[in-house]
């Protein structure tokens, strides 16, 4: 394959209105009423030379070099502001327009390095336009005053900022507002002195988000991957999807060299990728490296105990090791003395196959996977709501929403291409109600203002989106008709939201929003116009995790917010696939397609076809095997592609499982914390090697390609049909697309799924079959997947994790931009530039009292557990509650996080802890600082 | 609830969800989370707890793991999804 080249519009699309017949340079063209003329002509075929204009951004009309003559207009107008109109007629290359476009051609080189050699950029547009439109030298000379010996700005890991050729066409600028949102860059100066700059300081030290916005909109070599300046220019692109978070961007890996020797120059967002439309952050965008990092691991290792040193095996004998051990295990414990966790970070091939091998070769139904302690209640809560585990929208929903209820989310952090999708929406005048203890982004910054933040206190978000609710029903703002047509006899859910104990007076000292706040709040949820709610983790690591998604799911119910663009319940996953994961069967008590084990007809499709009786009985959830693990029935675990001792909580409980295991077997990327447990060691493939397909927050399945052969010599899907072979289960696919086939035959609502009709169609959105060959964007439009939607009584259960003298305060945890769950990815990149370890935020009101100052060395206890992190003092959370992340193992959060978890699907209430801090001594604090330089040190 | 067997401490979990509803229906629903959700080995250590008369044990899960002995999963119960 070859480089792909994405044709430039030059202005965005313009959608629906009447058509417009226009002639240009003599062809007919007709496009929509309002197209720009520059669109026009390029749809026509015709080149008209740009600068400042690129199709992602609005046009600017600066650059002078797309002037056009309209027949019966004067002058020479810019064709990317001039809207086409029926009946135009427009010459792009009269005489007058050649001339004035030469002489401003002439002007623009005439302050830009002449050396075209020595630009790494290698497709810099002012090469081309140069020769486009005919200008060869430069009648001014190059001895006047000009910007060409201003220094370079190389801060930024990832980008280099070269002024020298910059021609202030506000690209950049323009991309960083319009397209991301942070409005980090500015034009400084004005006329001959204007220069861009990222707000008067460094890149390093500015506002940027390092998204890569501007870089991709640079007409010129001013801004610049340093991976192309390293590297050189890419000469093949690839497509495929990132493998962070849940909105599964798509890209173009763009390639040098092939086969073995292939090497990624960079990371290109695609325009035609379904969830991120060209967009990217700065993870995706440029945090690959950790895949050619020297922690990688290639090859197969064993050790009969985890105190003795790997030894590098061939690949049969480490199989042979994995198929004995557990059989060995099943021979002297029992079938269910062994199981398997699979991961969100593989493809749904791969965890397709996990489960299988599970299910097929072990003999039962202990395979579960991370989606357990993140989004497992999202698929409890909207499967009683709505009868399917999944979000009812498309990304692009959000264009059409009025209110943006925004719960236990942080996407500007967890999320950034969907938050800036968001934050343009909310320009536009959507306003956004903010349900969060911390003060994230989204509550103010740049051209957003939340109309409403609701700090709600960690742990009581059931008797919030009661009292919501219950403010909808009291004061009569519900949808009495579409609870009517569209859901279940709800008068029980009606008169207990109406008792006066859910009011938001009666609840405000519970969740510490104010009562007159709450109620607006309510009111402009259900009379604002189309409502869509967005929520994250901080619904669901609770205890009452299920029932604050049925909660969410009641407030969308009772004021008609469901089934159309604009509206919805909205799960913002957390991992490239937990969707898909979960859609794939991986938890211990359902099948593919999220029907449940005890059914006698959902098992005799698997029966049948894989020649196996399947156990009618659920497996073990994550938890359940670190508790038998402990109890001494359960003796060994297959890890794909999971941290568990560090992501998990109570840490010492969850090592004390993994050496109480005889047989613990790891599958991932590097040696991770988990792996310190393991016998066994098997080298996984990054997302760059992988071929298969993930499932995004959307329900969008994308094509995963592979860029360059598994380096260690085999795809994880063969590992494990290897492992289940040996096992006495022979399985065997001769490439994943047989995979995805099985799939397919087997879910109905994959069955129109197959890797020729993603390749063709470029994504498609489950369900997928007859009935909707090319996808559903938006689910349950008439009726709900379970026919009508149940609202359930959603009673407040408080926590049992309570503060006390002890422990005073609330520990809760979240994300930060630049690193990614446990870290293992992020901390391998320069990304640890922004974020080389865990900081707790703690209020002024909580540090002064214990003699805390922002970069004291703190101690953090709970009642599990401690451990050491750097304070910041900062009012982004409340007195009483405090904040960090999980990226580190130096900190390793989840020691102090504790075994609580959502009482029906056991996703760990990670958001409420009960903890104390306290200001180290000297030498702890020397310690602490000395381990951060040595992990930081040791992963670069 | 430290020093609580797993098992028990996730029964109690359930118990206070549903304990709220009258005490029959708190028992059904508590008993088919369990034979919905919980692996067999945790079913039957749960039962080792009744039958050795474990006072920890609130009454409504002791109500509730006598209600699903030899309980068959209502298939009505499965229509929706769940984690």
């Amino acid at each position: 394959m070859t480089l792909i080249v994405e044709p430039d519009y030059g202005t965005p699309a313009v959608r629906g209105g009447a058509d417009a017949r226009v002639t240009i340079d003599g062809r007919e063209i007709t496009v929509p009423a309002g197209t720009s003329v520059l669109r026009a002509a390029k749809e026509a075929g015709i080149d008209i030379p740009k600068l400042c204009a690129t199709d992602s951004l609005k046009a600017f009309g600066s650059c002078r070099l797309c002037l056009v003559e309209v027949e019966g207009a004067r002058g020479t107008p810019a064709s990317c502001t001039t809207p086409c109109a029926d009946g135009m007629v427009v010459s792009t290359q009269s005489e007058q327009v050649v001339e004035v476009r030469r002489g401003v051609m002439e002007l623009y080189l005439s302050d830009h390095p002449t050396s075209c050699a020595g630009c790494a950029r290698g497709n810099c547009e002012m090469q081309d336009l140069a020769h486009q439109v005919g200008v060869d030298t430069v009648r001014y000379g190059l001895g006047g005053v000009s910007h060409l010996a201003e220094p370079a700005d190389t801060t930024n890991p990832y980008f280099a900022y070269e002024p020298s050729a910059c021609i202030v066409c506000s690209r950049c600028v323009r991309a960083c507002g319009e397209i991301q949102g942070t409005f980090a860059l500015t034009v400084q100066g004005r006329g001959f002195d204007s220069r861009i700059t990222p707000g008067g300081t460094d890149f390093l030290s500015s506002e940027c988000v390092s998204c890569g916005a501007c870089v991709q909109a640079c007409p010129t070599d001013a801004l610049t991957e340093k991976s192309v300046i390293d590297l050189g220019m890419p000469s093949r692109s690839v497509l495929t999807t990132c493998a962070y978070c849940g909105v599964g961007c798509s890209f173009k890996a763009e390639v040098r060299g092939s086969g073995s020797e292939s090497r990624v120059v960079r990371m290109m967002p695609w325009k035609d990728g379904g969830a991120n439309e060209g967009h990217s952050c700065v993870k995706g965008r440029f945090a690959y490296g950790y895949a050619s990092h020297r922690d990688r691991q290639l090859h197969p290792m064993v050790r009969d105990t985890i105190g003795e040193e790997w030894r590098v095996v061939s690949w049969d004998e480490a199989i042979r090791r994995v198929a004995e051990g557990f059989r060995s295990l099943q021979g002297r414990f029992g079938a269910g003395a062994i199981g398997a966790i699979s991961s969100s970070r593989c493809t749904n091939e791969e965890v397709y196959v996990v489960q299988k091998m599970v299910r097929a070769a072990f003999g039962n139904n202990n395979v579960d996977t991370c989606a357990r302690v993140c989004h497992s209640p999202t698929g409890f809560g909207l499967g009683q709501a709505f009868g399917t585990s999944a979000g009812t929208q498309d990304f692009a929903s959000v264009d059409d929403c009025d209110v943006i209820l925004l719960v236990g989310a942080n996407p500007t952090d967890a999320h950034p291409v969907f938050a800036s999708r968001m934050k343009r929406r909310l320009r536009e005048g959507a306003r956004i109600i903010v349900a969060d203890p911390r003060r994230i982004d989204l509550v103010r910054s740049p051209h957003v203002e939340a109309a409403h933040h609701l700090p709600v206190r960690p742990g009581t978000n059931v008797a919030f989106v009661n009292a919501m609710a219950h403010v909808i029903v009291t004061e009569g703002l519900h949808d009495v008709d579409f609870l009517r047509e569209r859901c279940e006899d709800a008068s029980d859910y009606l008169t207990f939201i109406a008792g006066a104990e859910h009011s938001p007076e009666a609840t405000a000292d519970v969740t510490g929003i104010p009562a007159e706040e709450l109620r607006a709040a309510a009111r402009l949820y259900a009379t604002g116009g189309n409502a869509g709610i967005y929520y994250g983790l901080g619904v669901t690591e609770h205890s009452q995790g299920s029932t604050m998604v049925m909660g969410l799911a009641n407030l969308a119910m009772l004021t008609g917010n469901l089934g159309r663009e604009g509206v919805g319940v909205n799960p913002l996953r957390g991992q490239n696939n937990v969707q898909g994961s979960c859609d794939m069967g991986s938890f211990p008590h359902e099948l593919p397609g999220y029907r449940h084990v005890s059914r006698e007809d959902v098992r005799a499709i698997y029966d049948d076809l894989w020649g196996v009786r399947i156990s009618p009985h659920p497996g073990l959830r994550i938890p359940n095997m670190f508790d038998s693990a402990v109890g001494g029935t359960f003796k060994g675990l297959f890890v794909q592609g999971e941290d568990i001792a560090q992501s998990d909580p109570n840490t010492a409980h969850v090592e004390s499982a993994l050496k109480s295991m005889e047989l613990v077997v790891v599958q991932d990327l590097f040696l991770n914390e988990t792996a310190r447990f393991a016998h066994v060691f098997l080298p996984g493939t990054s997302f760059l090697e992988k071929d298969g397909t993930f499932t995004n927050a959307e329900r969008r399945i994308n094509r995963v390609r592979p860029v360059m052969p598994s380096p260690t010599g085999k795809d994880e899907w063969e590992i494990v049909c290897d492992i289940a072979t040996a096992m006495g289960y022979p399985m065997s696919y001769a490439q994943p697309s047989e995979i995805m086939a099985e799939i397919a035959s087997t879910t109905p609502t994959f069955a129109g799924v197959s890797f020729e009709r993603l390749d063709a169609e470029g994504s498609m959105q489950w369900p997928v079959n007859d009935a909707a060959p090319h996808g559903t964007p938006t689910m349950h439009i008439g009726q709900f997947v379970r026919g009508l939607g149940h609202l359930a009584t959603t009673h407040y259960v408080p926590t049992t994790e309570v503060t006390g003298h002890r422990y005073p305060l609330v520990l809760t945890t979240g994300r930060i931009l630049s690193q990614y769950n446990v870290g293992a990815q992020t901390r391998r990149t320069a990304n640890s530039t922004w974020h080389p370890q865990d900081i707790l935020e703690i209020h002024p009101a909580d540090a002064e009292p214990r003699g805390i100052s922002s970069g004291d060395v703190v101690e953090l206890t709970s009642r599990v557990g401690s451990t050491h992190l750097t304070a910041e003092v900062s009012e982004r959370m409340p007195p009483g509650v405090v904040y960090t992340t999980f990226h580190h193992p130096v900190t390793g959060a989840n020691v102090v996080t504790t075994e609580n978890s959502d009482w029906a699907t056991n996703c760990p209430e990670y958001k409420v802890t009960a903890v104390q801090v306290t200001v180290v001594t000297e030498t702890v604090r020397a310690a602490y600082e000395e381990s951060v330089a040595t992990a930081t040190g040791s992963v670069r | 609830m430290s020093g609580e067997s797993a098992v028990i401490r996730l029964g109690h979990d359930l118990v206070r969800n549903f304990q709220m509803l009258p005490r029959e229906q708190a028992a059904t629903e508590i008993a088919t989370h369990i034979a919905k959700f919980w692996e067999p080995r945790m079913r039957h250590e749960l039962m080792a707890h009744v039958r050795l008369g474990d006072m920890a044990m609130h009454p409504l899960l002791v109500a509730a793991a006598e209600h699903f002995v030899d309980h068959e999963i209502n298939r009505g119960d499965l229509r929706e999804a769940s984690g």
